[in-house]
C-alpha cells in the first residue's frame, strides 16, 4: 500500500484540510458548550419544579377542604365524588414528599405536612362518614379538627414554599456564577482556539508556500546569470514539488546552453584574432616590401617597356631576362595579400633563381621536382621564394665550390612536403634554433634583400594553418649544407 | 518553520487546550455540585423529636437546642425546633397541635403555664406521644419529666445572691418572673427568696421583697412593663431579680436609658453577649447561670429513656450557677473552646 504523505497531498487539499480541523475544533468545542449550558438549564427547570410541585400540592390540599366544605353544606352525591376524587389526588400527592426523618429543614417540613396531612385526612374522613351517618355533633367536631389541622398545614405548606423559594433563590444565584463562568471560559476558550488556528493557519500556509518564495528569490538569480543556483531537491508529489523539479532542471539545461555557446563564441573570437594577426605579418610584410621598392608598379612598368624595346632592338635574352623581372615583382605585389597555387609560387621562385643567374652568371644550380598532382594546392603565398633567397645569400654565396639549390615537392599521404636544400656553408644547431624560434630577424635586413625573412614565413605559416612546427631546418654542420622542410596538410586544396 | 516545531507548536497547544477544558471543566463541576448539592446530612433517624419553645431564636434556647441535637443524634433521634424561622404568631398549644398531628416519637416543651397547654400535654399523651417539660414543671399534667431547676433550688440560689447585694440602705427587692405561677405569695421562688432576706436583715431595716409577673402581658409586652416600672421612680427597685433572659435583656436597657446604671442592683438570669457584656460593665451585678448543655441533654435523655425502656425518671436535676464581674472572661475563654471542640 502507498503511503499517505502529507507533502503529496496537492496545495487545494492541505488547505482544505487545515481548515477543516480547525473548523472541526471550534464545532466540538461548541457542541461541549451548548452540553454545558443545557445541563445547567436542565438544573434551572428543576430548581423551579420544587416551587411549582408545592403549587400543586396546596392547590390539591384546598380542593379536598372545599369539597368536605361542599359536602357538609349540601350532601350532593357530586360533592362526595369530588371528594373522593381530590382526596386520591392528593394522597397521590403526599406520596410523593419526604416521609423520613432527615435532618435537613425541608424534608422535615415535608415530613411534617405528611404526618398532618394523614391526620387531617383522618378527620376529613371522620367528618364525611358522620356527614352520612347524620351525626350532626360528631360531624361538627370533626369537621373543626380538621379546619384547625387545615390552618397549621397551609402554613406549614406556606412555609416549605418560602424555604424552597430562599434556596432556590441562592441557588439562582450560584447559578448565575455558573453561567457567568460558562459565559467568561466560553469566551476565552473561543479567543484561544480562533488565535492559536490563525496562528497555525498562517504558519503552515507560509511553510506551505515557502517552496515558492525560494523559488522567486532563486529565479531572480538565475535571471541575473548565477546558473549554479538550485532549488533543494524534494520529492514532494503536490504542485510545488513539481514545479520545483521543472525548475531545476531548466537551470541546468540552461547552464549547459550557455557553456555551449560561451564556448563557440570563445573559439570564434579565437579564429578572428589568428586572421587579424596573419593579415598584420602580411601587412608588416609588404610594407617592407614597399620600403625596398620604390613604386613597384611604375618599376616592372618601366621593365616591361624596357623588355619590349629589348625585343625590337632583336636583344632576345635581354628582353626576357627583363620579362621575368617584371613577372617576378608583379606577383610580389600581386598576391602580398592572399594565398596562391603551389605553381605560382614555383614560378616566382623559378623567376628569382633566374634572375639571380643573369646577375651572377649562372652561378647558381637549381634543381626542381614536383608532384604534377600537388601544382595546384593553395598556400600562403610568398614562402618559397623567401627560403630559396635565404639559401642563396646564407647558404652558396661566398663558398668555393659549385652551389646548388634542389627543390623538392611531395606528397606524403595527407601531407605536403616542400624540401629545399642547399650544399653551401650549412648552420650550427644553435643558428638552427635561433632561426626556428624567430630571433634571428635581427640580421636578416640586408640591401640585397626581398624583404621578407625567415621569421616573417613561419609565422604565416602558423596562422596559416593554425598549426605550430611546419618548418623544420636540417643541418648536418659546417659546410655540409643546410635543408628546410615545410610540411602543411593538404587540406586547403582548391 | 520547521515542519517539527509546527508540530510541536500543535501539540502544546492541545495540550494547554485540554489542560484549560479539564480545569475548567473540574470548576465548572465543582460550581454545580455546590449549587445542586443535596442536603450534607442525608442520615435517615429512627426517631423525631419536637422542642416547643417559647423564644427559638432566644441564645438561650438555641444553647439548649444544640446540645439536645447533638445527643438526639447519638441515639439515631432528628430533633426538630418547632417553628424556627417562621414568621407566624402561634403559640404554644398551636405547636402542640402541629406536633401531635404529625405524630413525633416524643415532644420536648417550654412549660409556662399558657391556657390550654395541659390539655395538650394529656391529648400527646392519650396519642401515645411522651411529653418533657423544660425549665418549669407543668404539675398536675401527664406529662412525662421535668427537666430543669425547681422553684426551690431556683429560690435558695437566688435568696444567697441577693443577701450578697443587700446592705443597709436596701429597702425595695422585685422580683420578674415571665411564668405560670399559681399563687405568687406561695411559691417556693418568693418564698426562699424571702427567707433568705428575713434570715439576714437588721432588726431596724424594713425590707419589701415584691413578685410581678409578666406572663399575661404577652409579646412585646415585657418591655414596655419595664420600662412603666422605671419610669415611676418611686416604685424604683434597690434590687432587681430578673427571671429569664428577655426581661433580663430589656432590664439592662431601661437601666441604661434612664441612666440608672449602678444604682439598681441587679440580678440576671442567663449569659448571652449582651448580658455577659453587661455584668462586665457593671450595670448587671450577677447573672444565672443555667447549664444549657445539661438541659438540653437531660430532655433527650428523658425521651429516649421513655422510649427503650417505657418509663424515665420524673425529674432531672439541671445545674446552676452565678456569674459575676470576675467570671466573665473564664465564661467567655470556656465558650471559644467549646466552639473549637465543635468545629473538630
Amino acid at each position: 500500500m502507498k503511503q499517505i504523505r502529507w507533502s503529496n497531498f496537492s496545495l487545494a487539499s492541505k488547505i482544505v484540510i487545515e481548515v477543516s480541523v480547525i473548523a472541526g475544533i471550534l464545532f466540538a468545542m461548541n457542541v461541549g458548550f451548548y452540553m454545558r449550558i443545557n445541563r445547567s438549564m436542565q438544573m434551572v427547570d428543576k430548581v423551579y419544579m420544587t416551587n411549582a410541585d408545592i403549587t400543586q400540592l396546596a392547590q390539591a390540599f384546598e380542593e379536598v377542604q372545599d369539597n368536605v366544605y361542599r359536602y357538609l353544606k349540601v350532601k350532593s352525591s357530586q360533592a362526595l365524588n369530588d371528594y373522593y376524587q381530590s382526596e386520591g389526588n392528593y394522597r397521590e400527592l403526599l406520596g410523593k414528599l419526604n416521609g423520613d426523618n432527615i435532618s435537613d429543614s425541608g424534608k422535615i417540613l415535608e415530613k411534617n405536612i405528611r404526618k398532618m396531612s394523614e391526620t387531617y385526612l383522618e378527620y376529613t374522613a371522620q367528618t364525611v362518614a358522620a356527614k352520612r351517618g347524620r351525626n350532626v355533633e360528631k360531624y361538627k367536631k370533626s369537621y373543626d379538627s380538621a379546619t384547625e389541622l387545615y390552618y397549621y398545614i397551609q402554613s406549614a405548606v406556606d412555609e416549605l414554599n418560602k424555604q424552597q423559594f430562599k434556596v432556590n433563590s441562592s441557588t439562582y444565584a450560584s447559578l448565575r456564577r455558573v453561567m457567568n463562568y460558562l459565559e467568561v471560559s466560553n469566551t476565552v476558550f473561543m479567543i484561544v482556539v480562533v488565535a492559536g488556528g490563525v496562528f497555525l493557519l498562517i504558519f503552515s500556509t507560509r511553510d506551505m508556500f515557502r517552496p515558492l518564495t525560494n523559488m522567486s528569490e532563486t529565479a531572480a538569480l538565475v535571471g541575473q546569470g548565477n546558473f549554479n543556483m538550485k532549488m533543494p531537491d524534494t520529492d514532494a508529489q503536490d504542485e510545488l514539488g513539481v514545479v520545483t523539479r521543472a525548475f531545476n532542471t531548466m537551470v541546468e539545461s540552461l547552464g549547459i546552453y550557455m557553456e555551449k555557446t560561451k564556448a563557440s563564441m570563445e573559439k570564434e573570437q579565437q579564429m578572428m584574432e589568428r586572421e587579424l594577426l596573419m593579415e598584420n605579418h602580411l601587412k608588416e610584410a609588404q610594407l617592407k616590401y614597399l620600403q625596398s621598392q620604390i613604386n613597384p608598379h611604375f618599376l616592372f612598368n618601366s621593365l616591361n617597356a624596357g623588355a619590349q624595346l629589348a625585343m625590337m632592338e632583336d636583344a632576345e635574352k635581354t628582353g626576357i631576362f627583363l620579362e621575368k623581372m617584371a613577372d617576378f615583382f608583379r606577383y610580389n605585389v600581386k598576391k602580398g595579400e592572399e594565398d596562391a597555387t603551389l605553381e605560382e609560387e614555383l614560378d616566382a621562385v623559378d623567376n628569382y633563381i633566374y634572375i639571380l643567374n643573369v646577375r651572377f652568371a649562372g652561378d647558381i644550380h637549381f634543381t626542381k621536382e614536383v608532384d604534377a598532382e600537388v601544382e595546384n594546392v593553395r598556400v600562403p603565398s610568398m614562402i618559397l621564394q623567401p627560403v630559396v633567397e635565404n639559401a642563396v645569400n646564407h647558404g652558396i654565396r661566398d663558398i668555393d665550390w659549385e652551389g646548388h639549390i634542389d627543390l623538392k615537392v611531395c606528397r606524403q599521404e595527407e601531407l605536403l612536403e616542400i624540401s629545399i636544400r642547399d650544399n653551401g656553408k650549412g648552420m650550427t644547431q644553435s643558428q638552427i634554433e635561433k632561426v626556428l624560434s624567430g630571433q634571428a630577424g635581427a640580421d636578416t635586413q640586408q640591401s640585397d634583400s626581398t624583404g621578407i625573412g625567415m621569421n616573417n614565413v613561419i609565422n604565416r605559416l602558423e596562422l596559416y594553418y593554425a598549426q605550430e612546427g611546419l618548418m623544420n631546418i636540417y643541418s648536418e654542420g659546417e659546410g655540409k649544407g643546410t635543408e628546410v622542410v615545410i610540411t602543411v596538410p593538404l587540406c586547403k586544396e582548391s | 518553520m520547521k515542519k517539527k516545531t509546527m508540530l510541536a507548536l500543535g501539540a502544546a497547544m492541545a495540550v494547554v487546550m485540554l489542560l484549560l477544558y479539564i480545569t475548567g471543566d473540574l470548576y465548572y463541576k465543582s460550581l454545580m455540585e455546590e449549587t445542586f448539592r443535596e442536603s450534607q446530612d442525608n442520615h435517615r433517624y429512627t426517631y423525631k423529636f419536637d422542642m416547643i419553645v417559647e423564644n427559638q431564636e432566644s441564645a438561650f434556647w438555641q444553647e439548649v437546642y444544640k446540645s439536645a441535637r447533638k445527643n438526639a443524634a447519638k441515639n439515631d433521634v432528628l430533633l426538630e425546633l418547632k417553628g424556627a424561622g417562621w414568621k407566624t404568631d402561634y403559640d404554644k398549644s398551636d405547636f402542640m397541635n402541629m406536633s401531635i398531628a404529625s405524630k413525633p416519637d416524643g415532644i420536648i416543651l417550654e412549660y409556662n403555664g399558657e391556657p390550654g397547654l395541659k390539655e395538650k400535654i394529656d391529648e400527646a399523651a392519650d396519642q401515645g406521644i411522651p411529653v418533657v417539660t423544660v425549665m418549669n414543671d407543668a404539675g398536675r399534667s401527664r406529662r412525662q419529666s421535668f427537666i430543669g431547676v425547681s422553684e426551690y433550688q431556683l429560690g435558695t440560689a437566688y435568696g444567697e445572691q441577693v443577701v450578697r447585694y443587700m446592705d443597709e440602705n436596701t429597702e425595695n427587692i422585685l422580683i420578674l418572673v415571665n411564668r405560670e405561677i399559681d399563687d405568687m405569695s406561695r411559691s417556693h421562688l418568693y418564698t426562699q427568696i424571702m427567707n433568705a432576706v428575713t434570715r439576714n436583715v437588721k432588726r431596724e431595716q424594713r425590707i419589701d421583697v415584691r413578685m410581678e409577673n409578666l406572663l399575661p402581658a404577652g409579646s412585646f409586652e415585657t418591655e414596655e412593663a419595664i420600662s412603666d416600672l422605671f419610669q415611676k421612680s418611686e416604685e424604683i427597685p434597690d434590687i432587681l431579680i430578673c427571671m429569664d433572659e428577655e426581661t433580663t435583656e430589656c432590664v439592662r436597657q431601661s437601666v441604661l436609658n434612664f441612666n440608672l446604671a449602678g444604682k439598681v442592683k441587679i440580678i440576671g438570669y442567663y449569659i448571652s453577649e449582651d448580658i455577659l457584656s453587661a455584668v462586665e460593665k457593671g450595670i448587671i451585678s450577677v447573672t444565672c447561670n443555667v447549664d444549657t448543655e445539661q438541659l438540653g441533654r437531660y430532655s433527650v435523655e428523658a425521651l429516649t429513656d421513655y422510649l427503650k425502656e417505657g418509663r424515665s425518671s420524673s425529674y432531672y436535676s439541671v445545674d446552676l450557677s452565678f456569674v459575676g464581674k470576675d467570671d466573665v472572661d473564664r465564661i467567655r475563654r470556656e465558650a471559644i473552646a467549646n466552639e473549637t471542640d465543635q468545629v473538630e
